[in-house]
């Protein structure tokens, strides 16, 4: 493919650009394979820079032959219309937007085209080894071990390479067990608490309706208990979605073959039922016309602040096994990669106060999120403002829910967090849509493939430069 | 950013996790130990001392999951998630143990009150400066609504409720200044109650509280309880004085010299060749709810000022608020004409506005801001006021600015105390906060002052504010709109001038919205007219987080003594009747205790930059909050966790620290270019 079959129009001029919060910009459009851009024609020069993987959805109005106006319905939540003369010219920018926001291949994307512009001092891509995090929790003689049975991504398609695993099982025991968990995700290591008790976090057991077993798993799980310790197994499903699970061929921890596992069942809404409570928030948001302001209500009936507290509690439930009863916990949904990994990382925000330094927090990003297999590019595909009928059940706001998880908390200690929330909108924009290769695919693996580590530039190395970091720093500490 | 403050490595943010019972006994025994001095181990009625009974709290269901009551709440998350604000919350939280300082400070700031050097019984509890103690009932059972039962003692002074129970270390302790008492009821009768803790006593609060205190029918106490309450809750109608006038305290400042009406006048640049400064209601015969100085246009003679105050209602004639110090554009304030039915019309009036606009020679209007809806002021004519029409004004446009009366505010406040104390629906918060219209009305008296700033500051226009009286809403619009205006009202001392000029000296009627002393609970006079006031200014500060140099706790502070009666500052309800009843010399100023503990309020994220900036808050309902901190504090669960107010310390001393350093640089190199050779200080600059 080329970008060029793509572009019918390139350059249109007397253009006018709405944004919130900015003047009328007159201008010049230029359609690039990536780019958006708007000059303006005025004396000084403004520009609008946006890059097709922003934009969520385009509403078209055609005004007869006169032209028509675009809203451009962003990613990261603006909304920009785009006034067009020339009905022809109209039609010709709003088909190529069409197009290029489409395009598939991740390959074309700007991360692969985007060569940065100073000087890396330090390879975000090499910043957070697992090798290097892993050192922080597991030291030699211990009981914990990392495995490379995921070396090729053939045991797990969505785990990294390197995996933190007991030390008494076997690589050959973690294939049997993958084979056992949604996914192939067996259980592994996502924080230890104190050098004592663990977090872990896996897929949902293979139970099926047979009620089928595998001893691997039930020893690696028993393995990571001390003695006469209990441990906790929080499902975020309802018992009633566990249940039925079964007969989809997934299920739940039976007690009677896990004796020293207790089973929590803390729902936490998903996929979307997310992305439809924050369609409700953001139309609440962008209606500003409406005469009687009914907005609190508005924004209750999204759901999206009780999407909140439930994920809340449930990293606190978390949190507090970990801390107050010292034991144990696994943590796991259906895949294991969205409310499993919010509650994970917000456990450790809370109880790690190194996850709540800049450095800290990328790492628990690069570790939970990035590594640990969070579908970025299928989640991210669409967002709230792609009519219902376009969407797909995987297209999810699960990493957005999480770093607004991560405000409240700081919001409530405002003097805890090394970073402002500043930091947390960024990093919500560049995981929609960015220059940078970070939150490139679905996984490891897929990054791999497409040599994401060697063709595109890593956001941490762009952050983590003191020209930069500054502005992202909380004034209160 | 400041170097050498790291975040707190060692702290856990265990706090929002949902209470267990485990985790509250952990942290208090922790902060038992560092609790030593008084105004830290004391709490408020929610009692941060508390331990493990707190589980009574919520009503919350034990989890099937946690073995050991670590009951994490799969029911009952006890707080409600405004926007940006606090979820769930911990009740004894946070390891940091000194965050009980701070919500002792916040629930009592009269705790920080030092007592003399007597020494004490037991369980005497510790008294400030003229402080009696006036009676004492033992096995006293304060039923708080937070943590469950405690038995103790409770003690009645001149000044103060005190309940101490020893059942807890450190001992749960509760005190409530008797000026913030509104009601007291008897619960259950002599013969009629049954049940434990169904015999006693029900205090109705104006801070947004109510306390329940059962007594044993046996030991006969409650008779002595209530009667003593009675007597010292509602001085005024006893025919006793107030307790300020036997507060001794002594300050190191004296905030009664904080506000000097000239100087405040000259600060603004008066006199100026328009406006001049009279003393015609020096002995407030012409107004008597007025203050003795006024600034009036110059044109205008002292004979028609006395003809326009026969035309505007009680005589409160336009007097100059404020003045831009570029444009010369006016605020000035003033009380609804007496147009009546028949349209009545005053020459001298009309002609009075003209000078208010002719003293601005930058416009040629000038708006007359009519805070009321305009039925209301249509209504008002009735009574024999009205407004101005533009007929008989020339150039003058009349805008209503729809603000309610001081009755739909108080019922709006009845109805958010609903909300807020003692419990917190989670599931319907955000809706139930919006029935109550009371951000609603925030957002109105807040969008009204920023169209008298964005008039005066954009458009270079002078405006005359008035209501009916123009004491209520009046206050609200001038001081709001002056505060965006004027860096210098953000600061501490000049908030405190602010208050003094357009809510004490203008004659809000604190002592009739208030009630101060009174026990008639039902009089349709009182109304959160200035909590109201205080709410804008917190949502300003909220937005502006910069450009206040005092911190929401001064706030606070303010209201708590709105109601205590501690100080003389907010008794009385004019100027007027202050200087009758001579409370600058027989009382204590507010102000005195905070010039003199102004560290305990200073903002250290404040930039004396924004002095000269001009704050246009946002109003619409997605950028306001309620004050969470101030009307849901007693709710344990709803408080900051964190120190806060010790960081701000330590950064406040940072930035000095800072200053210093840079003022030394800058003295250094002052001295290197006029001593070195002329190469070396060039290659400096």
């Amino acid at each position: 493919m080329e970008f060029a079959e793509l572009i019918r129009i390139s350059r249109c001029d007397r253009v006018m650009l709405h944004r919130p919060h900015h003047r009328v910009l007159d201008g010049t459009l230029c359609i690039t394979g990536h780019h958006l851009i708007v000059s303006a024609h005025g004396e000084e020069p403004e520009e609008l820079w946006l890059l097709h993987s922003n934009i969520d959805a385009i509403e078209r109005r055609q005004q007869g032959m006169t032209g028509g106006t675009l809203w451009l319905k962003c990613k990261d939540l603006r909304i920009l219309q785009l006034d067009i003369i020339g009905a022809d010219q109209f039609a010709k920018v709003a088909d190529t937007l069409e197009d290029l926001i489409r395009v598939e291949d991740p390959t074309f994307q700007y991360p692969f085209f985007y060569r940065a512009m100073y000087n890396v001092l330090e390879d975000g891509w090499t910043t957070f080894l697992p090798e290097s995090e892993f050192s922080r929790v597991i030291q030699p003689g211990d009981d914990w071990r990392i495995s490379y049975v995921n070396k090729d991504y053939k045991v797990c398609s969505s785990y990294p390479a390197a995996v933190v695993v007991p030390k008494n099982v076997e690589d050959s025991d973690l294939v049997a067990i993958a084979n056992f968990r949604q996914g192939g995700r067996f259980p592994v290591l996502a924080y230890r608490h104190e050098g004592l008790a663990v977090l872990l976090r896996s897929g949902q057991p293979l139970i099926t309706a047979n009620g089928k077993r595998c001893k691997e798993d039930e020893r690696l799980l028993n393995s990571v208990l001390a003695r006469e310790k209990r441990g906790y197994i929080i499902d975020t499903r309802t018992q009633n979605l566990a249940q039925s699970a079964k007969l989809r061929g997934g299920g739940y921890e039976p007690e009677l073959h896990y004796p020293n596992w207790r089973r929590v069942h803390k729902p936490i809404d998903r996929h979307h039922m997310l992305l439809d409570s924050l369609t409700k928030l953001m139309d609440g948001v962008n209606d500003t016309n409406s005469g009687t302001d009914k907005w609190l209500s508005r924004l209750e009936s999204s759901n999206w602040m009780n999407n909140i507290k439930e994920t809340l509690n449930c990293a606190c439930l978390v949190a507090q096994c970990l801390d107050q009863d010292g034991a144990s916990v696994l943590v796991h949904d259906t895949d294991g990669l969205d409310s499993a990994l919010q509650v994970t990382s917000l456990a450790q925000i809370i109880l790690n106060p190194d996850c709540r330094t800049v450095r800290g927090f990328e790492a628990l990003i690069e570790r939970e999120w990035i590594q640990g297999g969070h579908p970025f590019a299928t989640r991210h595909a669409r967002s709230c403002y792609t009519p219902s009928a376009q969407r797909s059940k995987i297209n999810a706001p699960t990493f957005l829910l999480f770093l607004d998880c991560v405000y409240q908390i700081h919001s409530q200690f405002s003097c805890s967090f090394e970073f402002a929330e500043n930091f947390l909108v960024m990093l919500f924009e560049h995981s929609y849509s960015s220059q940078f290769g970070t939150f490139l695919g679905n996984n490891e693996g897929e990054r791999k493939a497409m040599k994401a580590p060697e063709r595109t530039a890593s956001l941490w190395s762009y952050i983590n430069r003191h020209e930069v970091l500054p502005k992202y720093l909380n004034p209160h500490v | 950013m400041f170097s050498g403050v790291k975040p707190d490595k060692k702290s856990k943010v265990k706090g929002i996790t949902q209470l267990g019972s485990r985790s509250s006994s952990s942290s208090s025994s922790h902060s038992s130990n560092s609790n030593t001095t008084r105004s830290n181990s004391s709490s408020g009625s929610g009692g941060s001392s508390s331990s493990s009974s707190s589980n009574k709290g919520g009503g919350r269901k034990s989890h099937s999951g946690s073995s050991s009551g670590s009951s994490s709440g799969s029911g009952s998350p006890p707080a409600g998630t405004p926007p940006h604000t606090q979820m769930a919350s911990h009740e004894s939280l946070n390891s940091e143990s000194k965050s009980s300082s701070l919500n002792s400070k916040l629930g009592h700031e009269s705790m920080t009150v030092r007592d003399g050097s007597r020494t004490l019984r037991p369980d005497e509890p510790p008294l400030v400066p003229g402080e009696q103690l006036e009676g004492t009932a033992r096995e006293v059972t304060y039923l708080c609504p937070y943590v469950g039962p405690k038995k103790g003692t409770l003690s009645v002074t001149n000044y103060r409720l005190i309940f101490r129970s020893p059942e807890t270390d450190p001992p749960f302790e509760l005190e409530v200044p008797l000026g913030v008492v509104s009601r007291i009821e008897k619960v259950g009768g002599a013969n009629t109650s049954r049940g434990e803790n169904s015999y006693g006593i029900e205090i109705f609060c104006k801070d947004i509280r109510n306390l329940r205190f059962a007594h044993k029918q046996e030991n006969h106490s409650r008779r002595m309880v209530t009667e003593k309450l009675l007597h010292y809750a509602f001085p005024a109608s006893h025919k006793l004085p107030f307790f300020a006038f036997g507060y001794c305290e002594q300050y190191p400042e004296n905030g009664w010299s904080v506000y000097e009406p000239i100087a405040e006048l000259k600060r603004q640049g008066l006199p100026t060749e328009s406006w001049r400064i009279t003393r015609i209601n020096e002995q407030y015969e012409l107004c008597e709810t007025y203050p003795a100085v006024w600034a009036v246009p110059a044109a205008a003679s002292d004979n028609d000022l006395r003809n326009v105050a026969a035309f505007r209602s009680r005589g409160r004639i336009p007097v100059l608020s404020w003045i831009h110090p570029e444009s010369q554009a006016t605020i000035t304030r003033c009380a609804q004409p007496l147009v009546g039915v028949s349209g009545k019309r005053s020459r001298d009036d009309e002609a009075y506005i003209q000078h208010i606009m002719d003293a601005n020679a930058q416009s040629h209007k000038i708006f007359i801001m009519d805070a009321r809806p305009s039925v209301n002021a249509v209504a008002n004519k009735a009574k024999g006021g009205g407004y101005e029409s533009e007929d008989a004004y020339q150039n003058a446009e009349v805008q209503f600015l729809d603000i309610h009366n001081i009755h739909v505010m108080r019922e709006s406040l009845r109805k958010l105390q609903e909300v807020c104390y003692p419990h917190i629906d989670n599931s319907h918060w955000l809706s139930n906060l919006e029935a109550t219209h009371w951000l609603d009305h925030i957002r109105c008296v807040l969008s009204g002052a920023l169209r008298i700033a964005d008039k005066v500051e954009s458009h270079k226009t002078s405006v005359v504010v008035h209501c009916s009286d123009g004491w209520d809403r009046t206050a609200q619009l001038t001081a709001l709109s002056m505060l965006m205006l004027d860096g210098y009202y953000r600061t501490i001392p000049g908030f405190a001038v602010l208050l003094e000029k357009e809510w004490l000296s203008f004659g809000h009627k604190f002592a009739q919205r208030v009630g101060h002393g009174d026990d008639r609970h039902q009089d349709a006079d009182r109304s959160p007219v200035f909590l109201q006031f205080v709410d804008c200014v917190w949502q300003i500060l909220k937005q502006f987080p910069h450009a206040f140099q005092f911190t929401e706790d001064m706030l606070i502070t303010i209201l708590d003594h709105l109601y205590s009666c501690l100080f003389g500052t907010f008794l009385y309800n004019s100027e007027r009747e202050r200087i009758e009843k001579e409370v600058k010399t027989k009382t204590i100023s507010l102000w005195s205790l905070i010039l003199s503990n102004k560290a305990d309020f200073e903002n250290p994220l404040y930039s004396s930059n924004t002095k000269h900036h001009v704050l246009f808050p946002r109003t619409s309902m997605r950028h306001l909050c309620l004050w969470d901190k101030y009307y849901c504090r007693w709710n344990p669960s709803m408080r900051q966790q964190e120190p806060v107010h010790i960081r701000y310390k330590e950064l406040l001393h940072v930035k000095e620290q800072l200053e210093k350093h840079v003022d030394e640089l800058r003295k250094e190199l002052a001295a290197r270019q006029t001593h070195d050779s002329p190469r070396v200080a060039s290659a400096i600059v």
